[in-house]
């Protein structure tokens, strides 16, 4: 933290892995951690959990905001702002770029042939994702059954994940987890 | 370009601030993971009528295979639809300048004092619930390829390789995507 080339460290890495995020921020959060707690040791592996479930609570852009959390525990407001732009800026400029393209190979064949290969490695990298921050929330295994209960709500039902956030947050207060 | 113009020619230009608005309450409903595919199809094809099932399709499926947050390149894309790079840029500003100073001060405020046991314990609760979502969100997106045997052997590969075997992202992503894209190549040729 002290280090003065610890933010441009971060935002330069949150600019590399936003640019290869595939699928959503949540496919590079394992990699995230691993630079943030385990290279350089900003934060700890439960404050990196909290700020995931922080922003997993919050209505709004939930990954840019992770990121500016990270980014605040490193640099204060300038590093959040840095992340934020880190975290969305390249992406943004890409999908501008790609949408202009879209309509001009809208029915090429080779679009639905790279999604099919695409798709499914993306999904297995997204669940990877949730089952690394389980690994770091769930130090019970009560949190285990709330993690698979919340993962077979979210399949089975259409109920809206905010009352699964609450009932999370609510068996998490009376200590039961 | 022309094709703007011509959607200009048929109805009047949506303005700058609606899509503004629009995004805005996107951003502000679509709490937690994967909610905002929801609401920019409700808002942007149910309620305004600014741009049908298909093309909304054609944009998710767009964002799908770029980088980034999906739900933000949704975003871009309506707006660049609808104005171009000043709608791109307003839509943006809706999605994100708002919410993200409310949710940074939110926070800020709550882990300030996650020190204390009551809320250490909530977020661990919800720490352990949206973890959970996550798992069922790329569950449940793999599930229209669930006939195809290669596809649920990528993503088991993908799952295997970061969880358990702890590859960087990179590596695993580069291996892995070319691979399951030539297959899907060779499966297409043989289809036809």
């Amino acid at each position: 933290m002290t280090d003065p080339s610890a933010p441009i460290a971060l935002t330069a890495h949150l600019a590399l892995v936003s640019s290869i995020s595939f699928g959503g921020f949540p496919t590079v959060l394992p990699d995230v951690r691993n630079f943030v707690v385990g290279t350089h040791g900003w934060m700890t592996d439960q404050e990196f959990a909290n700020i995931f479930a922080m922003a997993q609570s919050i209505p709004g852009p939930n990954m840019i905001l992770m990121m500016s959390l990270v980014g605040w525990k490193v640099w204060g407001f300038p590093g959040a702002v840095a992340s934020a732009f880190a975290t969305f800026g390249p992406p943004c400029t890409m999908y501008f770029a790609a949408y202009r393209l879209w309509d001009r190979f809208r029915n090429a064949p080779w679009q639905r042939i790279v999604r099919l290969g695409l798709v499914p490695v993306i999904m297995g990298l997204v669940i990877a994702s949730g089952t690394v921050m389980a690994r770091a929330a769930d130090t019970s295994w009560r949190a285990v059954a709330v993690t698979s209960a919340a993962a077979a709500i979210t399949l089975a039902t259409r109920l809206s994940p905010l009352w699964m956030l609450f009932a999370g947050a609510a068996l998490g207060g009376l200590g039961l987890l | 370009m022309t094709e703007i113009a011509q959607r200009q020619d048929l109805q009047p230009a949506v303005p700058l601030a609606a899509l503004f608005t629009a995004f805005l309450a996107v951003s502000l409903c679509g709490a937690g993971g994967g909610g905002g595919i929801v609401w920019a199809r409700r808002i942007a094809v149910e309620k305004r009528h600014w741009i049908s099932d298909r093309e909304f399709a054609d944009i998710v499926s767009l964002c799908q295979f770029m980088p980034g947050p999906n739900i933000v390149g949704i975003a871009v894309c309506i707006g660049a639809k609808l104005r171009g790079a000043i709608g791109t840029f307003a839509a943006l500003c809706g999605f994100l300048v708002i919410p993200w100073a409310i949710g940074l001060s939110l926070g800020l405020l709550c882990l300030e004092y996650a020190h204390l046991p009551v809320l250490g314990n909530i977020l661990r609760g919800i720490a352990a619930t949206a973890a959970g979502l996550l798992i069922a969100t790329g569950i449940r997106l793999l599930l229209p390829h669930r006939r195809r045997p290669a596809a649920l052997l990528f993503a088991a590969l993908a799952f295997v390789l970061i969880t358990f075997a702890r590859l960087p992202l990179l590596a695993v992503l580069f291996g892995l995507a070319p691979l399951s894209i030539a297959i899907a190549v060779v499966e297409a040729a043989k289809a036809r």
